[in-house]
């Protein structure tokens, strides 16, 4: 029988335990990429999660490809607040200067970024000059500047990496607690196994007393 | 789009003057303006091929049937509040660069025009620029996209919480 299973990924739930523990991992795993963002990065982060595990159960591969989403959002979150100190710099630029009125936020965005990068043409290292200038900035200033009207969210930003690593630590303690659960229970088969085997032997030992 | 900075100011004096959505199909739109993840409503899990389907995978664990419907359930939970952070993520409130952009102290003349055309009314024109003042001052402490969507973000915290401790603890008394 074929589920659709949430991302529109077909789980056979008629196929052999062992399989299913693959199969069962695109439905939770697929991820949800940004269009900048390398899926095999995403798969490759997941495949070395998942070889820490001696022989991944459904539900223990599931959390774990949770896990490799929580990495993921602490990585995207990283970027963001380099991205909200750019956004507060140019902010402060686009409003610097005599020239407030007539500036594109975005226009000065984008020369900043190359300015940083060194990849600035000439007219555009010379713009942003003129600007920083205008305003009496040098671009340590700015980025002091930029740092604290950014603080507000760069705080929220922290919080939801923080937010991620708690969410690690849960998974962490599920998956521990499917492990510890799944060797007790080998153990007892284990245990089972040898008391039977010792009965039968006892059985067989018995029987011949009497038959002697 | 409009791109003309008066008829753009125009058409927002007037949209101010609404009364609000007439026929049922209106209302019943409008009613989900405010409606920005839907993680406050019950979710049925139950009824769905998804769930059915996790609860005999997970059976094979060795678990009871209560403990594969709760982590099931929990499973799914949580998948569903990390998709409306990703959408939230990725689908922040666009910035209204006109608003943001615009000069309210140089409108004063278009809003004289637009609200009495034969002779200005100086306070109504002084409240429709506090008005549009306030307006944009709601809009430039916004920020930018980046901005945006870290504060939207950062509403969604506590249904992570929830969700993931749900999950955690499903999978610890199965």
């Amino acid at each position: 029988m074929l589920y659709n299973v949430h991302f529109g990924i077909y789980v056979d739930v008629a196929m052999p335990v062992e399989d299913k523990s693959k199969s069962l991992l695109p439905f939770l795993s697929s991820p949800k990429l940004l269009p900048d963002e390398s899926e095999a990065e995403f798969q490759s982060g997941l495949q070395s999660l998942l070889s820490e595990l001696d022989n991944p159960s459904p539900l223990s591969g599931a959390l774990v490809s949770q896990l490799n989403e929580c990495l993921w959002w602490i990585k995207r979150h990283t970027v963001d607040k380099e991205l909200l100190l750019h956004e507060a710099m140019a902010r402060i630029l686009s409003k610097g200067g005599i020239y407030t009125e007539t500036y594109d936020n975005r226009k000065v965005s984008d020369a900043l970024e190359n300015y940083l990068d060194g990849s600035a043409g000439k007219d555009e290292a010379k713009w942003i000059d003129e600007i920083l200038a205008e305003s009496k900035l040098t671009l340590p200033d700015l980025r002091i500047r930029a740092f604290k009207d950014a603080s507000r969210h760069i705080k929220m930003v922290d919080d939801l990496i923080h937010r991620q690593h708690q969410t690690i630590r849960h998974l962490q303690r599920s998956i521990d607690s499917i492990d510890y659960k799944s060797r007790l229970i080998k153990r007892m088969d284990l245990e089972l196994a040898a008391l039977e085997s010792k009965q039968s032997v006892k059985g067989v030992l018995s029987l011949d007393d009497k038959s002697s | 789009m409009t791109t003309n900075p008066r008829r753009n100011l125009a058409n927002r004096c007037n949209a101010l003057k609404s009364t609000g959505p007439r026929s049922v199909s209106g209302k019943r739109a409008s009613s989900q303006n405010s409606r920005k993840h839907g993680l406050n409503s019950a979710p049925d899990f139950e009824s769905s091929l998804e769930y059915r389907a996790l609860v005999e995978l997970i059976a094979e664990e060795g678990l009871s049937a209560f403990a594969c419907a709760d982590i099931a359930a929990g499973l799914l939970n949580y998948r569903r509040v990390m998709d409306a952070y990703y959408d939230t993520y990725t689908s922040p409130e666009p910035v209204d660069e006109f608003l943001r952009d615009v000069n309210v102290r140089a409108s004063n003349p278009i809003f004289r025009e637009l609200l009495s055309p034969s002779g200005s009314e100086p306070q109504d024109v002084r409240e429709m620029a506090a008005f549009f003042a306030s307006m944009q001052r709601q809009e430039r402490r916004k920020g930018g996209p980046v901005s945006r969507r870290t504060a939207d973000s950062h509403k969604l915290i506590r249904y992570q919480r929830n969700g993931i401790a749900r999950l955690s603890r499903a999978v610890r008394r199965g």
